[in-house]
């Protein structure tokens, strides 16, 4: 699934400039035959239509309008404007912190997960003994649903649980990573680290697919492996590291149920996020205006982060195709 | 994760490709001293592998622990207790319907993904095959929902289901699987335009309306991806926690992921939830997403090289 959105972001990217250019042609009228064509189209694409229409369209401006009231959907809805957008923004520390949390995390855990990815991949690429094996063991907690893997993180980082005993070797005393509001965050990291093995295995296939003679005319030229890294394996696998950032970054902006299961935000609003917070707003307190105009804040928050990429992408992703 | 990687063309449409060629140049990764692997490489190699596999190693050995070792947190990470008889108790003695979770979440993601089928093959042909006017625009926004976070919809979708009555029947999360989803649609999309338009053509003069054509014809090749779809979609409901954390309330309804969280929540401050259970049913629920990336593993793979790596935007 995931490199598909990103050859739908490729494929925005590269007719984006041309659309400008092309005149608009009229219109050809339909024939009988066309027009029962036509009628075929909208027919079969009616699931998706009426999906589209009843589960997003609609919602969406229902959440447009109902983050301007104030309501608790069992008395009438209070029109206030931009009221639950200013409360969010200016009077709501709680809001603030949620968001600065939701940025650490996701400004950590996404980049370090990426960097665990390629340097796995790029050691998986050499001709290693037991590739498949050591393959199938990085991407098997990719398989593990989150909640089972929430579960298991609940015992990996108690106080005296694998990960402090490895810590204990080097003799450093480890924290109670859950209940500690420094480590907290550190520990939702750690557990997000433990899925890094998804990307080590889209960079692979894509280190597989650079041409050996680049390597070869390298060695010729006397680079060293760390050169032959940054100069030809690195430029070569960028798309696939911005995809992964891009939707790294979108997912890690929506984290919830690591936080709902594990810390129910706390110890003292530590590890409170966005999302468990819009969850807790509308379905424990029933501020369904409040909880809307935090759900459309935070896709701004995405969209402003997905853009900023997108910008800076074209300074450090190399496209093969692209003509410059 | 591991989808199509397919080179995109302007507008994401990819012509019939044949076979990817081999561009490693007829070089021998073995005479290539970037790929030798040293001393170092299997080192971190064995620790990384060994460090990810050891929450697996604890979950097994939590879920053999006696009820005193789970009632004293007293766990140890290799297995030194070896109670099978946790993996039936897990049924009888929690107190909660954990053969109904199972249940649960076998109904919601088979139909889940019953729904996500039919529907995106559907919308999926047509949109790769018919032509309409409008349809590029119709196309543009399949696109653009896709940025759409789903926490957008969640409250509105919320009273809109809660009118309807759905609220604590599996119909909100089952339902909206019946009228596709844009990711799934595209798959199809690319899937089918890479197929030969001959054969429609030839179904056509032979008499086959465009239905006919759907279901006869292209229907029968679309199952690669129609099988990738039904693993992504099974893996999603089977794990998914927040739409049964927003709609289902009692026990009886609940799938294993949130029953889950449901028994490690229910225990009183003075009793510790019985954690060797607990991970007992965490196996039960990952167990099942392994079998099938195990048995789908192929289809995802194929469907990997299918574009070739290098095409990979």
């Amino acid at each position: 699934m995931s490199t598909i959105v990103g050859e739908a972001l490729g494929a925005a990217r590269a007719t984006s400039p041309r659309r400008a250019g092309r005149r608009r042609l009229p219109r050809p009228k339909l024939s009988r035959r066309g027009k029962v064509e036509a009628f075929w189209f909208w027919v079969f694409i009616s699931p998706w239509l009426v999906g589209f229409v009843g589960f997003l369209l609609g919602p969406m401006v229902a959440s447009v309008y109902i983050s301007l009231t104030e309501w608790d959907s069992f008395t009438p809805a209070v029109f206030v404007g931009l009221e639950n957008y200013a409360r969010a923004l200016t009077q709501d520390p709680i809001f603030w912190k949620a968001l600065g949390n939701t940025f650490v995390y996701a400004l950590v855990s996404v980049p370090l997960g990426l960097a665990v990815g390629v340097w796995l991949a790029n050691l998986l690429n050499k001709r290693v003994r037991g590739r498949k094996l050591f393959r199938t063991l990085i991407y098997l907690p990719t398989l593990v649903p989150l909640v089972a893997t929430a579960m298991v993180f609940k015992m990996v980082l108690a106080p005296s649980g694998p990960l402090n005993d490895l810590l204990g070797l080097f003799g450093v005393h480890g924290p109670n990573w859950l209940l500690d509001p420094t480590w907290v965050k550190p520990a939702l990291v750690v557990m997000s680290a433990w899925g890094a093995g998804g990307a080590t295995v889209l960079l692979l296939s894509a280190m597989n697919g650079i041409p050996r003679e680049f390597y070869e005319a390298a060695e010729i030229d006397g680079a060293g492996p760390v050169r032959q890294f940054w100069s030809i394996t690195f430029p070569q696998i960028t798309p696939i590291i911005f995809f992964n950032l891009i939707m790294g970054l979108i997912g890690a902006f929506q984290i919830f149920s690591q936080v709902y299961i594990l810390t129910a935000g706390g110890p003292d609003n530590a590890s409170q996020m966005v999302v468990p917070l819009l969850f807790r707003e509308a379905f424990s307190f029933y501020h369904f205006g409040y909880a809307s105009a935090i759900a459309w804040l935070l896709f701004v928050v995405i969209m402003v982060f997905t853009a900023i990429a997108f910008r800076t992408s074209r300074r450090w992703v190399f496209y093969e195709t692209e003509v410059r | 994760m591991a989808a199509a990687t397919q080179a995109p063309t302007a507008g994401g449409a990819v012509g019939a490709a044949p076979a990817p060629p081999r561009h490693d140049g007829g070089v021998p990764a073995r005479t290539l001293k970037a790929f030798k692997p040293s001393a170092a490489t299997y080192a971190v190699l064995l620790v990384v592998s060994a460090i990810f596999f050891v929450p697996f190693v604890l979950m097994v050995s939590i879920a053999l622990a006696s009820d005193q070792t789970s009632a004293q947190n007293a766990f140890t990470i290799v297995p030194t207790e070896f109670r099978w008889s946790n993996f039936s108790d897990v049924f009888t003695t929690t107190g909660l319907p954990v053969g109904r979770f199972v249940l649960n979440s076998v109904v919601i993601a088979t139909l889940s993904a019953v729904g996500q089928v039919l529907s995106s093959s559907l919308v999926g042909y047509a949109f790769a095959r018919l032509r309409a006017p409008g349809k590029g625009v119709m196309f543009m926004v399949v696109l653009a929902t896709m940025m759409i976070p789903a926490q957008i919809t969640m409250i509105p979708q919320f009273l809109l289901f809660k009118e309807l009555g759905w609220v604590n029947t599996y119909l909100p999360l089952i339902v909206p699987s019946f009228f596709s989803n844009a990711f799934n649609v595209f798959l199809v999309r690319q899937f089918v335009s890479r197929l030969p338009s001959e054969l429609d053509e030839a179904a056509q003069v032979d008499g086959l309306g465009y239905f006919g054509i759907y279901r006869r014809i292209i229907l029968p090749m679309m199952w690669p991806i129609l099988t990738a779809i039904a693993i992504f979609t099974l893996t999603f409901a089977w794990g998914d926690f927040m739409g049964p954390l927003i709609y289902l309330n009692s026990e009886e309804m609940m799938p294993l992921a949130l029953g889950l969280q449901y028994m490690t929540s229910t225990s009183n401050a003075l009793q510790l939830p019985p954690w060797n259970l607990v991970m007992v049913g965490s196996i039960f629920l990952t167990l099942p997403m392994i079998a099938i990336y195990y048995l789908g593993q192929k289809y995802l793979y194929e469907m990997n090289l299918q574009g070739g790596s290098a095409g990979v935007k």
